[in-house]
């Protein structure tokens, strides 16, 4: 649950140290220093957004446990809900 | 039977056959009325009274038939109810067992989900301040409907549309019938046990009939959506459909595949946005350092920095200038002094009785308090005078 957390709160860091570089009235040495930080989380985001990899699951009852295992729709059945 | 020839009933007699009677004579039939008096008693069995205008009886509802009842009895109802007459013989008291009961004027399923729409929402179950905000970047999303539906066909088909590197675990439900409600509050549950790296749960189903979404509109499902530590989405039927579900969930989405499209931001979307932040990034230091190589180019160019030495030349030269001016005007200042000196001295010359000697006076003394005579009666006959000339001095006396 950190994870996504992370990613969110990386962007809208960005976000605000654009926002304040592009405001001017910087000395130079802050600015270096906010630019070193965003040039991090810019590296953050984008290898989040390179990460996750595609799985699709169904979980099923193996007396008593339950355990993922690979799920692919039946695309041939269009049965709708019913049960 | 007496002597007589009369038949003389027992109490026990008559109630047995009274209750035969009515139960013979009403074994089935439908009753409507208004509800008053509502007792549900510890053992289960509801007692109450029905009434109109102008009459009224007594009812039970037992147990058994009132636990399946989806709407509650209420004092103020107005209820249809189909049962039987009987009686209780003991007390010789008539009643109507009910044994099926109906909401009149109004299904009851529409009166369960009123009743139970304001009831969660006094307890405060629907407000906006405790809906969790859902991730935008969700590492695996779990969902909970039926495998076979269409509900999760589309969910996959608009997640591997729009991000394609998103995993999904699907905990198969049946999503309609009286056990339905027991499935989906078991996954809900389970991802919340078992689940860490899950961060979105979507719960839902496909388009139906009213009493097919029931499932969602069922008291234990609605609880076990708020207690969700996971952000969930609710996705039942179509556009119009609103259960109870909705109404907890964190978010409503108005199709599965609306709801996979709420909750897989598209990719290319958030990698732009980080990408023009990279460029805004790079731009805003890049044109800070210009501005500073300016200032820079610009101090350098300065002519202390350049030639240092040539200021303090300058300066050196202004120092000799000042020494300079500050010695001749000192050389005037002596010279004028001098003049003055010497004319002074010229003046004490003139003044000084030395001169005044040298042109034949003389100074007289009265001895022996040597006084000097500036006038004649200051001495008599006989005083010693001392006299002095130009050169030296003698004593003499007055004649």
């Amino acid at each position: 649950m950190v994870k996504p957390q992370k990613f969110e709160s990386a962007l809208k860091r960005l976000e605000e140290i654009v926002a304040t570089m592009e405001s001017g009235d910087l000395e130079l040495d802050k600015s270096l220093a906010l630019f070193e930080e965003g040039v991090k989380l810019v590296r953050f985001c984008s290898g989040k957004l390179d990460e996750a990899k595609k799985k699709v699951e169904i979980l099923v009852d193996k007396k008593g446990t339950m355990v993922a295992e690979p799920f692919a729709v039946d695309t041939h059945s269009s049965q709708d809900d019913a049960e | 039977m007496k002597n007589d020839g009369r038949k003389i009933y027992t109490v026990s007699e008559l109630n047995r056959e009274i209750r035969v009677v009515m139960e013979d004579t009403w074994p089935d039939i439908w009753l409507e009325g208004e509800v008053s008096n509502f007792r549900a008693y510890p053992s289960g069995h509801w007692y109450f009274s029905l009434k109109d205008q102008d009459a009224q009886i007594s009812a039970v509802m037992f147990a058994g038939v009132n636990r399946l009842l989806k709407f509650a009895i209420e004092d103020g109802g107005k209820i249809i109810v189909r049962g039987r007459v009987s009686a209780y013989a003991k007390r010789g008291e008539y009643q109507f067992i009910a044994l099926v009961a109906e909401p009149s004027g109004k299904g009851a399923l529409q009166l369960a989900f009123e009743q139970l729409k304001a009831k969660l929402d006094k307890e405060g179950l629907f407000d906006q301040s405790r809906k969790k905000p859902i991730p935008m970047l969700p590492q695996r999303i779990g969902v909970i409907t039926s495998p076979a539906g269409a509900a999760i066909r589309d969910i996959l088909s608009v997640i591997s549309r729009r991000f394609a590197n998103v995993s999904v675990l699907l905990y198969p439900v049946r999503v309609q019938g009286d056990e339905a409600k027991y499935d989906i509050t078991a996954a809900i549950n389970y991802f919340n046990k078992h689940c860490p790296e899950i961060d979105v749960l979507l719960v839902g189903r496909g388009g139906g009939s009213y009493e097919d979404l029931w499932a969602f509109n069922e008291e234990i499902v609605a609880r076990a959506i708020a207690d969700s530590r996971i952000p969930i989405i609710s996705c039942v039927g179509h556009e119009v459909d609103f259960t109870i579900a909705d109404f907890v969930a964190d978010l409503r989405a108005a199709t599965p595949s609306a709801a996979a499209e709420l909750v897989v931001r598209n990719k290319t979307e958030l990698t732009e946005r980080v990408d023009n932040l990279k460029h805004s990034l790079v731009r805003t230091i890049r044109h800070q350092l210009e501005v500073y190589e300016h200032v820079v180019a610009h101090a350098t160019r300065s002519r202390f920095l350049q030639d240092p030495l040539a200021v303090f030349e300058s300066r050196m030269q202004d120092i000799d200038t000042l020494m300079h001016s500050l010695s001749s005007r000192a050389a005037n200042i002596l010279e004028s002094s001098r003049h003055a000196v010497s004319v002074a001295s010229e003046k004490l010359h003139v003044l000084s009785p030395l001169s005044t000697l040298q042109r034949g006076y003389a100074i007289c003394w009265k001895l022996p308090e040597r006084t000097i005579v500036t006038d004649e009666k200051c001495v008599q006959r006989g005083d010693e005078i001392d006299v002095k000339v130009a050169r030296g001095s003698f004593k003499t006396r007055v004649m």
